[in-house]
């Protein structure tokens, strides 16, 4: 049985269906890739996983429990958390208090909570940040930031929304090395992600989305091959497969 | 009841309401473009009557003369007031803007207080208590023109905000800041319109309430609240929501004070307001919550 | 990494204590705060006019109401307005207690503080319950106090419109009626040390933490697993609770309250918002801080130019918002923090502490 099983879950605004029958599967440790054009319901899609949306129809069973239809916090406490797309960090509060917040998921002690986001920012190269404002940190460490504060949350499934969008290169490879560690270290991931680069080099299977609807999947080297989504979607992007 | 007071207490209403109805489109004008609440909207209303009263006794000038000099005196006074305070806490937190604007009204108080004291005042004209009859109804003539031109001011606005190039321009920033910036629209600009616009017309109802109202220099935080409840009743930012929301709370306090007596009538909308925050949120001319 | 501070290996355990407090900024707040309240605890050695003494005491007691608010406001972010209703309900339960009952000031408060806690719970799950969006949860707030007002004019119970009051005339500790000033001083800063630290060990907590993350940002504090419907509720009773607790206080000094009074945005801006928004909302300095500047400056504004024209306190007053919002939006305590910084900074560039 997979750690994640999604099964039908379709969601309408209005009379535009966002998403359409969608089917995921995830197992421990595993990374799987989210892909498809803009507007293709990839965000709809973790919003329904992750509880901020509830599905109008289908079914999240996440460790053969049904978490359809929770609160976000009642999904996290259970092991799935998420990142966002557009960043959000606590501008106000030090980074350190930032990830703190992630920790006290699992702890109600000062000092252990504490402890452990010191543990996970020094593991993600932040610790000489650890007292600045969020606000005030570059793109590219927010984007950290938000993948630290899901950290810290002990999950058992990390939901990451484009954690790497308008990053450098340089920075892009760096992400990759901490994704692929925290994967090794027995997380799984949803990776939803425009950077070809990122999802081949990362994901182990892929899922193409298109117009809500799953159109493709399996491993990167059939995705790419595949008709339909070269159809669909990859000429799109073929700027970013070679970049 | 019989029809006669049915359809006197829903012209009384309808002539509360048209007041109503001006101050609240200046509010949610203002709300609309910049999304910032005017604690201090009331006090513009305030001004505008003690403009009238200052005119009377300086030049025994008639009220609806006045009209045109109190919308550019306080036109300008709303400008000023964008452009050096309520600009610089667009940005800044919702509880800095409230507090910013209650001291905008609370140093208003103070001013008008300080020229004209807390004594109640009023003016005199020979229409002062002129009633016409009609229909078996009585039409008070000083609210009858209030009425008309609450109806005939807000009529020209719409106008403007629809078929004038800086009436477009006004609401392209109220739909997107950015995407009007874009498009060449002078944004601070428009902001200062805005408020100016929004307080100058709410003046002009004070103005038009000064034949045959009392005033004090506290009057206008009674109005501020009204103009809330509107607003929230007429969707915030939403220009036919304000006018017809006024002339229902208008109406709705008449027939409130009919039957719970004038001290207690604004509970009734209160009420109102309570139940449309907790059931139709988005107000009544706004999108369905989904 | 460069040198380490001497002062980090020297043994000297008043010196590490030292250390400890004012390299966190949260403490030097707390040491701020118990200087300002000792302070005041010495006022009546030196101070013999009952006015000065009446100005400090009311000072006082909004810093009590100041700190209940900033739980809410300033660290959950939520826009509780009207947060004077709470402090009403709490003055009118303790004086409809003391007057018709007979029951003791000092009971009469704590169920003024549970009363009014059981009122926030109303207010809290109303608006979470359909999720009432910032400003109108303000206006919400405003409109509930305006027919509280109405309601508790038209009520007999509560004394309607001609109010309840007590005489001066029997001094008892029982009745809480004292004789001179002094008594009621040290009852205020009771409360507020109490509520000064109740807000620290907040802060601190893991529950402050939350709060604060439900200011910044609602929904990425719920993907952190954070129940915000509950923390906010949870806030607003807080708030709420002590807000009883300082209205019914407020009722046994001032003796008098009617509806119109009580029920009053003018009140509630002097009350409850000035002193934290002056003093900085959200900091645990701010309420204490901003409520000894703001009500003896009103005091003396309205002393001092009760002479001159009428008017003249309002446009000071309504001047000193402004500003104040113009010129430290993060107010008093914002500025201190920005010279500690430098301090420390200039002292040690590696030593920042907690900010």
């Amino acid at each position: 049985m997979a750690l994640l099983e999604v099964s039908g879950i379709t969601k309408r605004f209005g009379g535009l269906v966002a998403v359409n029958d969608l089917d995921l599967s995830l197992d421990k440790g595993q990374i799987l890739g989210l892909i498809g054009p803009n507007g293709a319901g990839k965000t709809t899609a973790f919003n329904m996983i992750s509880g901020f949306y509830q599905p109008d129809e289908g079914q999240v069973i996440f460790d053969g429990q049904d978490i359809t239809g929770l609160r976000p916090d009642q999904v996290c406490k259970l092991g799935v958390t998420r990142t966002f797309q557009v960043v959000k960090p606590f501008p106000q509060l030090t980074v350190r208090d930032n990830v703190m917040v992630g920790a006290y998921n699992r702890t109600n002690d000062r000092k252990e909570s504490r402890k452990k986001a010191e543990k996970i920012i020094e593991f993600l190269g932040m610790k000489d940040m650890r007292e600045m404002a969020a606000g005030s940190l570059s793109v590219a460490y927010r984007k950290r930031l938000e993948v630290a504060k899901a950290l810290a949350t002990d999950p058992k499934i990390i939901l990451l929304d484009e954690a790497m969008a308008g990053l450098r290169p340089t920075e892009t490879d760096e992400m990759i090395e901490l994704v692929r560690e925290i994967s090794r270290q027995g997380t799984a991931l949803l990776l939803v992600e425009h950077v070809m680069r990122v999802i081949m080099s990362l994901a182990e299977r892929i899922v193409v989305i298109h117009h809500g609807e799953k159109i493709a999947e399996g491993e990167p080297q059939q995705i790419v091959q595949d008709k339909s989504v070269i159809d669909a979607y990859l000429g799109e992007v073929e700027i970013d497969v070679t970049g | 009841m019989s029809p006669e007071i049915f359809f006197q207490i829903i012209v009384n209403g309808l002539f509360t309401g048209g007041i109503y109805s001006l101050v609240a489109v200046g509010l949610t004008l203002i709300y609309g473009v910049m999304i910032i609440v005017n604690f201090a909207h009331g006090e513009f209303l305030m001004l505008g009557i003690y403009v009238a009263f200052w005119a009377w006794t300086l030049a025994d000038m008639d009220p609806y003369i006045v009209i045109p000099f109190a919308f550019a005196m306080i036109f300008g006074l709303g400008a000023l007031v964008q452009r050096g305070l309520v600009q610089r806490v667009l940005d800044a937190h919702p509880l800095n803007q409230i507090i910013l604007l209650v001291g905008v009204s609370i140093l208003l108080i103070g001013l008008v207080q300080f020229f004209f004291s807390a004594e109640p005042k009023a003016i005199h004209v020979p229409y002062e208590t002129a009633v016409i009859s009609a229909f078996g109804l009585r039409f008070a003539i000083a609210r009858l023109v209030a009425f008309f031109a609450s109806m005939a001011i807000s009529f020209c606005l719409y106008l403007f905000l629809h078929y004038t190039r800086t009436g477009k321009a006004i609401r392209a920033v109220s739909q997107s800041r950015d995407a009007a910036r874009l498009m060449g629209i002078n944004v601070n600009f428009i902001y200062y319109l805005t408020f100016g616009i929004g307080a100058a017309i709410t003046a002009v109802a004070g103005v038009l309430l000064a034949p045959n109202h009392r005033m004090i220099p506290t009057m206008g935080q009674g109005y501020s609240v009204i103009a809330f409840v509107v607003v929230v009743l007429g969707t915030m930012g939403n220009f036919i929501g304000a006018f017809l929301g006024g002339l229902i709370i208008g109406v709705v306090e008449a027939f409130a004070g009919f039957y719970l007596g004038g001290d207690v009538k604004i509970i009734a909308s209160m009420m109102i307001f309570i139940l449309i925050l907790l059931f139709r949120p988005a107000g009544l001319f706004g999108r369905k919550r989904t | 990494m460069t040198a380490e501070n001497p002062a980090t290996t020297s043994n000297n355990p008043i010196r590490s204590w030292l250390k400890d407090i004012f390299l966190d900024w949260d403490r030097t707040q707390m040491v701020i705060c118990f200087l300002l309240v000792l302070f005041l605890a010495l006022t009546p050695l030196f101070i013999s006019s009952t006015y000065y003494l009446g100005i400090i005491i009311l000072a006082t007691i909004y810093a009590f109401i100041g700190i209940s608010w900033n739980i809410v406001a300033g660290f959950t972010g939520q826009l509780l307005i009207a947060h004077i209703i709470f402090l009403a309900i709490g003055a009118y339960t303790t004086i409809v207690l003391f007057n018709t009952y007979s029951i003791s000031p000092w009971v009469g408060i704590l169920i003024a503080g549970v009363v009014s806690g059981l009122c926030g719970v109303v207010v809290a799950f109303i608006t979470l319950r359909y999720g009432l969006k910032v400003d109108y949860f303000a206006l919400f707030t405003i409109a509930l106090m305006v027919a509280l007002r109405t309601l508790f004019l038209k009520w007999d119970y509560v004394g309607g419109a001609v109010g309840m009051w007590f005489s001066l005339t029997d001094p008892s500790f029982d009745k809480m009626i004292f004789a001179n000033k002094a008594p009621y001083l040290y009852i205020a800063l009771s409360l507020v040390v109490i509520g000064l630290l109740v807000q620290y060990r907040i802060y601190r907590s893991k529950m402050g933490k939350y709060f604060l993350a439900i200011r910044e940002d609602d929904d990425a504090a719920s993907a952190l697993g954070v129940n915000t419907s509950r923390y906010k509720m949870l806030a607003v009773v807080i708030g709420a609770a002590m807000a009883g607790i300082g209205g019914g206080f407020y009722m046994m000094y001032v003796t008098f309250i009617e509806p119109p009074q009580v029920f009053n945005l003018g009140l509630n801006i002097e009350i409850v918002m000035a002193g934290p928004i002056i003093g900085g909302l959200g900091s645990l300095a701010g309420p204490i801080v901003g409520a000894l500047l703001n009500k003896p400056f009103a005091e003396i504004m309205r002393g001092a130019l009760a002479e001159g024209r009428s008017g003249n306190s309002l446009i000071v007053y309504g001047s000193f918002l402004i500003l104040t919002i113009m010129f430290m939006p993060r107010g008093v305590t914002g500025v201190l923090h920005t010279i500690y910084r430098r301090i420390l900074n200039r002292l040690n560039p590696r030593n920042l502490g907690d900010s």
